[in-house]
């Protein structure tokens, strides 16, 4: 294949430098806003991930069999404890933690609330997730306070508590006695997500077993996959766990809207380009045709000295890929740098906003980007592409100018 | 003169024009379709969750927002929701208790919130729970001993239609009280997070069992035809009650979390906007620069016999301001239909977000619709016609430096 055309093409690109820089300014600046849109994105669904999977859920879950559906103190998973231990794959830093849940009225000073009581192993859950450090005031849970707890940021709220103070537990044992002990306030979390909010109140293991006197077993084991992936940890669980009546569950399953929105956002980036690039379509539509239409005569005279109507659209068609090449050169030198220090550092908008929560998942106003090869990857190539498109007609329409007419338009 | 020159312009290389009206009137069919579905959205979501028991705007005792507690209250709420519920300018209001409680069944017990309501002040328009009943039905006497449940609490407590529930709460005196109730009705709103944690009584009952005199109560919920009058009605109503009996606050301020959600997707969606709307303008600033270089020559003569600069440039920036209007005039006419289609059917998104999925715990509808508020479309218009502008400003400034003699000379 001959190189004239791409000359050519370059060569014509120079002539009305104007427009050029107009145009591919104009696209490199669009390419830009897509590579720090589809970074925070890309950034945004791994927070959401992450928030579900590091400080709450774990990546799987094991429960009694039925316990999801219907969570009952008494549907516990026996010998939980080993189960975990044989669980945990140090070399690829699978880890797992058992847990106990309770209901149980917590009365403070002024006022009353209905907790969740989650009972904690002190040793086993920090290598599974990141609860201990997503205290906000106060402390973690310790071994050596056993009336020390620690709630959840709305909760301690509607009770009106802060650290120090004295809250009261009543709910119903499982031998079927009253529950009712007194507790102190050791910490208070940031939001997590809205249930552990809400009702969320964390004991230490001995303490809880010792307000709803349950000696053994436990309501769930939490694992984090470590390097693993996610269907290796659910196999590694099935695998330990069959025959017995437990049920193997994964985050995407326990938490389906955020699994949904993750899957789904995908759709929303390609529709954002789309929208965005539909607009970059036109101004180098249009350019494009102009400067079609201002050399009419001069490929009038190339196809009459016997240029083909195929290299006349080549040389159209390289003149956009040449500056939407440039264009993308452009937008990821300014792009990438620009994604990489929101990935650092995040956006805040704390200015504009406090927490919130979307699907039951909190998320702080610092927006965090991620970027990774795709997150770059997917505007350039999507840009190529749409240009390419929108060259089509202006390529078409110079490669089929008749000669004879094109000569005699002045 | 100027005018009609501009405007013969425009239409001579009508191709090229078209593909800017085009361009501008996608722009404002986007922009329309994106600020309409999002200003429903969040009439939606703010609706329901004042539906929720709050109301657009609450009253409630000082300090209650900070460390809500049954042991404050407000007085007179009878005699108050009334001349409330009477003005003019709220669409109902409400008197209602609620605060924190253990639920009890045969089985077993789980903590959550109450709501108690009068029965004769509510209606399915204001009460997002007397509107998703799906199963019994609700009371209407406010001292029996009936309650309505979430369908996940109905799950988890084993209960339905008929059964026992205890209620236990903290109250006026810091005093631990039990009553017992029946289920009459299951609701569900589709947020786990209350249809896991709700229970909705009658306040009667809810006064007994928490030993309040007979026109106690923790709030007041008032609600307004447009959510986005609340701070109108709010300032109003501060004015009615004195300063030491309630404080009178708006959504916003009892519901940080909604608020917050809703400003930072509207900051997103004008910055979003504002930035397509730049990528327009850069296609107007190439073809208004472009039609400037190309009439050079004619630039060279209109000054040769005695057009000034300062006209030149008027008649460009009049060319791109008759495209600016035809291409909204042309985004309206394309915005009619749509937006007509959008707020009768909607978009059904169902299969893309699910049946489920809720922000700041309201469930959003997965069936979109639009809302349209004149004042918005017209800040709309007004964006992309100043643009307009703005781009055609370089091409009109390098019309009006044109020298006759060099143009005529160059372009000859």
């Amino acid at each position: 294949m001959s190189m004239y055309p791409l000359i050519l093409a370059f060569r014509s690109l120079g002539r009305n430098r104007r427009r050029t820089l107009v145009t591919s300014g104009a696209t490199a600046f669009a390419g830009f806003l897509m590579i720090v849109y589809s970074a925070l994105v890309a950034g945004m669904m791994r927070t959401m991930e992450r928030s579900v999977i590091a400080f709450e859920v774990g990546d799987v879950q094991l429960h009694a069999r039925g316990y999801r559906d219907d969570p009952d103190l008494y549907r516990r998973i026996d010998n939980a404890t080993a189960l975990a231990d044989r669980l945990s794959k140090k070399e690829s830093g699978v880890y797992a933690a058992p847990r106990l849940y309770g209901g149980a009225l917590a009365a403070a000073h002024e006022a009353s609330a209905g907790v969740e009581v989650r009972g904690i192993d002190l040793l086993r859950e920090p290598r599974v997730t990141e609860i201990a450090s997503a205290v906000w005031k106060g402390q973690w849970l310790s071994g050596e306070d056993p009336r020390g707890i620690v709630l959840g940021k709305k909760l301690a709220r509607s009770l009106g508590v802060a650290i120090g103070d004295e809250v009261v537990l009543l709910g119903q044992a499982a031998d079927g006695s009253m529950a009712n002990d007194a507790y102190r306030v050791r910490g208070v979390l940031k939001s997590i997500s809205e249930r552990a909010d809400q009702a969320g109140l964390f004991v230490t293991e001995a303490a809880f077993r010792e307000l709803f006197t349950l000696p053994e077993g436990h309501h769930e084991i939490a694992l984090t996959r470590g390097h693993a992936t996610l269907e290796t940890v659910e196999s590694i669980a099935l695998a330990e766990t069959r025959g017995l009546p437990i049920e193997v569950a994964t985050w995407r399953t326990i938490q389906p809207a955020i699994a949904k929105m993750i899957d789904n956002s995908m759709a929303g980036r390609v529709i954002m380009l789309l929208i965005f690039y539909s607009a970059i379509a036109m101004v180098i539509l249009n350019a494009t045709l102009m400067s079609v239409f201002e050399r009419i005569r001069e490929f009038g005279i190339m196809k009459a000295i016997g240029v083909g109507p195929w290299y006349i659209g080549r040389i159209v068609f390289f003149e956009v890929v040449l500056q939407s090449c440039f264009a993308s050169l452009v937008a990821i030198v300014a792009g990438l740098p620009l994604a990489l220090f929101l990935e650092r550092h995040g956006w805040d908008l704390t200015a504009l906003a406090g927490d919130m929560n979307i699907a039951g998942i909190a998320w702080e106003p610092v927006w965090y980007a991620f970027v990774d090869f795709e997150t770059v990857a997917l505007p350039i190539l999507f840009l190529l592409v749409v240009v390419s498109v929108a060259s089509l007609y202006p390529g078409v329409k110079a490669a089929i100018i008749s000669p004879k007419e094109a000569i005699y338009q002045r | 003169m100027i005018l009609t020159l501009a405007w013969r312009n425009v239409w001579r290389n009508s191709r090229r024009t078209l593909i800017n009206v085009v361009s501008i009137a996608l722009g404002v069919w986007l922009t329309v379709t994106s600020v309409g579905l999002a200003d429903y959205s969040y009439r939606q979501m703010i609706d329901d969750s004042a539906r929720m028991g709050l109301g657009h705007v609450t009253i409630q005792p000082i300090d209650y927002l900070d460390a809500p507690s049954l042991k404050k209250t407000i007085a007179e709420t009878a005699t108050r929701q009334e001349s409330i519920a009477a003005h003019r300018q709220t669409r109902a209001a409400a008197t209602r208790i609620t605060g924190q409680a253990m639920f009890a069944s045969a089985s077993r017990s789980i903590g959550g919130s109450f709501l108690a309501i009068d029965p004769k002040q509510e209606s399915r328009d204001i009460n997002i729970f007397l509107r998703s009943l799906v199963e019994g039905e609700a009371f209407t006497n406010s001292e029996v001993r009936a309650v309505l449940v979430g369908e996940v609490l109905a799950k988890n407590l084993k209960l339905s239609v008929g059964r026992k529930l205890i209620l236990t709460a903290v109250d006026r005196h810091g005093e631990v009280v039990s009553e017992l109730f029946r289920v009459c009705g299951i609701f569900r709103t589709g947020v786990v997070e209350i249809d896991g944690r709700m229970a909705v009584i009658p306040i009667e009952r809810a006064r007994q069992m928490l030993h309040y005199a007979p026109d106690e109560a923790t709030m007041i919920s008032v609600f307004v035809d447009d959510y986005r009058n609340a701070d109108v009605v709010r300032d109003l109503l501060a004015t009615v009650i004195p300063r030491d009996a309630a404080s009178v606050l708006t959504w916003r301020q009892t519901q940080p979390e909604l608020a917050s959600l809703s400003d930072v997707d509207r900051g997103m969606n004008y910055l979003f906007l504002f930035l397509l709307g730049l990528l327009i303008a850069a296609g107007v600033l190439n073809t208004s620069l472009m039609s400037v270089l190309e009439r050079r020559h004619e630039f060279g003569i209109m000054m040769a016999i005695g057009t000034r600069p300062g006209q030149l440039s008027a008649m460009i920036l009049i060319e791109a301001a008759s495209m600016g209007f035809v291409g909204l005039l042309a985004g309206a006419i394309l915005c009619v239909p749509w937006a007509y289609y959008l707020i009768a059917v909607g978009l059904d998104m169902s299969s893309v977000m699910g049946e489920d999925y809720t922000a700041a715990n309201v469930l959003i509808d997965p069936i979109w619709h639009i809302t349209l508020y004149p004042g918005r479309m017209f800040a709309i218009a007004a964006m992309l016609f100043t643009l307009t502008l703005i781009a055609a400003l370089y091409p009109a400034f390098t019309a009006a430096r044109a020298r006759p003699i060099e143009s005529l000379r160059d372009a000859a």
